[in-house]
């Protein structure tokens, strides 16, 4: 047979197939995790009881699956198609603390290296962006080493999200996976202190900032020099690392209404308040806190002054003796700025200690080598990571991400550009920076039939009157049921309905995307593929975007007939040329009419 | 008797029907000379199987001989027992095309058949062509037939628009017969009921391979009533020898009818 030359028409609608199909499109789960993390694939796994098999799969992207089933902020939950049409979505960063609990076992870790490549990588900051970056970076063979300012690992898991939600021994153990890929890790080394930027510059042939943002952010309001205003940084640090607060009194009032205010209200239990209180200017229905955090928050007993705004701290003898708030008539002005307006009551809170969860800034420890922009945070290219210093990188809250996993996507991407670099190739080279870390997915599917709208379930949850006094975690996870019951809750969103209804398709590929690209790419087909379509076009019927399969394999027929002498490219079908022959043979043919022969 | 009286119509039994089963051919045949003042009958193949293998100049080449031979006949109206038949004749004949199974209802069932199955136990699946899934006229004629003789009809979730292949469509068996065996069987598996009814030869045969037992409706019509736990008639088609001679019987019977 000749080169087939398809027609325009069979190229074009191979095209549009190519370019609609969403049989490779991601779930929403997975494309709304900065890591792209197969949600939906360990989420499965867990459903038919395959905790180990779940493990691997979570372990192929995230190294600290049992720290991210408790703290993760899960953007995938919030884009699971049972919260987007029901409000219920699968507690997937618990089911993962499940899946870890059970079956996590460093044995199985994957620990291979690629040959050493003698380039040296140091990283500043033992958090989750510059762990990330380490690990991916040793990995591809060169020597890495962080050094952390802290005498512990983890940066802000560790010293900003509290033990109660994060036991310790979880990140250290998790955090072993590090060194036992051979990363060298320094504690209690500061840059500026024990070690300049400059000395980092000229002894390694990569730098990676991710230090994080540690610098508390306090509003200038009256009264915020007083003796009990500290910040919320500051606070968590020191109850994180002693779980005590030299500052903390028995009436603590929290400003902020974010994961880190309810953090700080929470924590403030914990060191031994009586009272403590939350004022935020968002009202409740637009907290930015986790549904999760406010609903323990107020299980705890933290009075909510949501929709309310500090005005002044009121002191006595330079401590803190009340904090004056009044209620908010809009955040924002009409141009959209934010210029707060007050209206309407004035309360004071009676309180002795006030934390402003309002913000965390980045500090500098480049001693100004590197631009700066809001909040302290290094000017970087948002797609490379690359600073304007040749082989300096910055990754993380640093460089602007909010919640753990956009940090560790933000190391991975780091990491990226610095494979490049060290390559010698382009920092964009062989990479998609749209699905780099969190993206919208194409996916556009209807429910599956019979689809019932079954509540979410959540871990098991300590008392909260006993809870609020120790330090002891408060969830304490799935039970063996309530994990398989969670995780088959799953809708499995994917674009296969094709795939179901075609028997020959499944033959030959994924989707029609990954079986026509051949076509569409090289200008190619395999003659059986084209030959073994039924037409029964039950393809397109159930296609969300109605793609005409049946017109690509039926109709590219004529094309293969053409560059094959006239004749049909299979071998069995010279049955058929028979049997048509004979079809209209005289021996078997007639025409007649009534009341006359013919 | 329809109104138009003035028409002249043929019938056409394609391909498969006729190897199959040349007495329910001539049966049919000999039903609708019976209906039709002016009539003729005409028995070749429309060509479907050279267009489906991609010889689309000899399948014009093979038409046109065919539609040489209805206008021969002076046919303005061709009643068609073929669904390939069916579409292939909307595509690019010049003669107007209905089907058998949609014509059916108006026609009427005779009496002595009308009933006959009203004491068998028998409940039916309709096995729905897949060519024809959005022609629910002649969908319809086919459950209005299987009420017409008594006989008691479960609907599959699969049926009508929702039909699936059963595996014979695009000359797939001869190009690839693993993946029309799993077609095949996909479909039996798919049918609510044992006992299946079917309006197209070759379907009826591609069921039977995948070890259902299946009937032509014209089995229904023109044969015995059919009790559960029946077998359904044997697989004709798999035997090219006995489907040829088959063949050549239905065409001497429609001379014999229609003169």
């Amino acid at each position: 047979m000749d080169r087939v030359k398809f027609s325009d028409a069979i190229l074009e609608s191979a095209q549009m197939v190519t370019g609609d199909c969403m049989g490779l499109e991601q779930a929403f789960c997975v494309a709304a995790c900065p890591m792209n993390t197969d949600a939906i694939g360990y989420v499965n796994l867990i459903a038919e009881g395959k905790n180990e098999e779940a493990i691997d799969l979570i372990r192929e992207k995230l190294f600290l699956p049992n720290t991210l089933g408790r703290i993760c902020a899960h953007p995938c939950e919030e884009n699971c198609r049972r919260n987007t049409e029901y409000n219920q979505p699968i507690s997937i960063a618990a089911l993962k603390r499940y899946a870890a609990e059970k079956a996590d076992d460093e044995k199985r870790w994957d620990l291979s290296v690629k040959d050493n490549t003698g380039k040296k990588v140091v990283i500043v900051g033992a958090g989750p962006a510059g762990a990330q970056s380490a690990i991916d970076l040793r990995r591809e063979g060169h020597a890495v080493t962080i050094i952390e300012k802290l005498n512990v690992l983890g940066g802000m898991m560790r010293v900003g999200i509290p033990e109660y939600r994060l036991p310790r021994d979880v990140i250290d153990f998790e955090y072993s996976y590090l060194t036992k890929l051979g990363i060298e890790i320094k504690l209690g080394v500061e840059v500026g202190v024990d070690v300049s930027f400059e000395d980092l510059r000229n002894d390694y042939d990569i730098v990676i900032l991710a230090h994080g943002a540690h610098v508390g952010s306090i509003i200038p309001i009256p009264g915020h020099k007083s003796k009990g205003v500290i910040s919320a940084q500051e606070y968590l640090k020191e109850i994180s690392l002693t779980r005590k607060s030299t500052i903390a009194g028995k009436r603590i009032a929290v400003i902020g209404g974010g994961d880190v205010a309810m953090d700080c209200a929470r924590s403030s239990w914990r060191v031994g308040a009586e009272t403590v209180y939350q004022c935020s200017l968002e009202n409740m229905d637009n907290l930015p806190a986790s549904k999760e955090e406010i609903e323990e928050s107020l299980e705890e007993g933290v009075i909510f002054n949501a929709g309310y705004g500090p005005l002044e701290i009121i002191e006595e003898n330079g401590k803190v003796k009340g904090l004056l708030i009044q209620k908010v008539a809009s955040i924002f002005d009409t141009e959209g700025n934010f210029n707060p307006k007050y209206e309407g009551e004035k309360i004071i809170l009676d309180v002795d200690t006030v934390v402003f969860a309002t913000g965390q800034l980045v500090e500098d420890i480049t001693k100004g080598s590197l631009p700066r922009e809001r909040a302290g945070r290094y000017t970087v290219d948002s797609k490379t990571l690359e600073t304007s210093i040749e082989g300096v990188f910055v990754a993380g809250d640093a460089a602007g991400t909010n919640i753990v996993i956009e940090a560790m996507s933000h190391g991975r991407k780091a990491a990226l550009s610095i494979k490049n670099l060290l390559n010698a190739k382009p920092l964009d080279y062989g990479r998609d920076f749209e699905k780099e870390g969190s993206y919208k997915t194409k996916l556009d599917i209807p429910l599956p039939e019979g689809i019932e709208n079954l509540p979410r379930l959540s871990g098991n949850f300590r008392e909260p009157e006993i809870r609020k006094r120790d330090f002891l975690e408060c969830d304490t996870g799935f039970t063996d049921e309530q994990a398989l019951k969670e995780a088959s809750r799953c809708l499995e969103c994917e674009c296969k309905f094709c795939m179901q209804e075609c028997v020959m398709m499944n033959d030959f590929g994924d989707c029609p995307k990954d079986i026509l690209d051949k076509l569409v790419i090289d200008g190619e087909m395999d003659p059986l593929l084209a030959y073994s379509c039924n037409g029964c076009d039950n393809c397109t019927i159930v296609c969300p975007k109605e793609l005409p399969l049946k017109k690509i394999f039926v109709g590219s027929r004529k094309d293969f007939v053409a560059a094959n002498n006239g004749k049909s490219p299979i071998p069995g079908h010279k049955v058929i040329n028979m049997h048509q022959l004979l079809g209209f043979s005289w021996l078997f043919t007639t025409k007649r009419k009534k009341g006359g022969r013919k | 008797m329809l109104d138009n009286t003035d028409k002249v119509y043929g019938f056409m039994p394609g391909c498969s029907l006729p190897s199959y089963n040349p007495h329910a051919v001539v049966e049919t045949t000999e039903f609708l000379a019976s209906k039709f003042e002016k009539f003729s009958a005409v028995q070749k193949c429309c060509g479907k199987p050279t267009k489906a293998i991609g010889q689309y100049d000899l399948f014009k080449e093979r038409f046109a001989g065919l539609q040489k031979d209805m206008d021969d006949v002076q046919i303005e109206e061709m009643i068609v027992a073929c669904q390939s038949c069916y579409l292939t004749f909307k595509e690019i004949s010049t003669t107007a095309v209905t089907s058998l199974w949609a014509l059916w209802p108006k026609l009427g069932m005779p009496e002595e058949i009308k009933n006959k199955a009203k004491d068998s136990d028998m409940v039916f699946t309709v096995h729905d062509s897949c060519s024809t899934r959005f022609e629910t006229e002649l969908q319809d004629g086919i459950r209005w037939i299987l009420t017409e003789l008594g006989y008691k009809i479960h609907e599959s979730d699969y049926s009508r628009e929702k039909t699936r292949c059963c595996g014979f469509g695009g000359m797939v068996v001869p190009a690839n017969p693993e993946v029309a065996k799993k077609v095949m069987v996909r479909r039996v598996e798919t049918l609510v009921e044992p006992n299946i009814v079917v309006y197209c030869a070759a379907c009826r045969s591609s069921l039977l391979q995948a070890d259902a037992k299946a009937w032509h409706i014209l089995d229904l019509i023109w044969g015995p009533v059919v009790y559960e736990g029946d077998e359904s008639p044997l697989d004709v088609l798999s035997n090219p020898a006995k489907s040829w001679i088959n063949r050549y019987k239905a065409k001497k019977g429609i001379n014999k009818v229609v003169k």
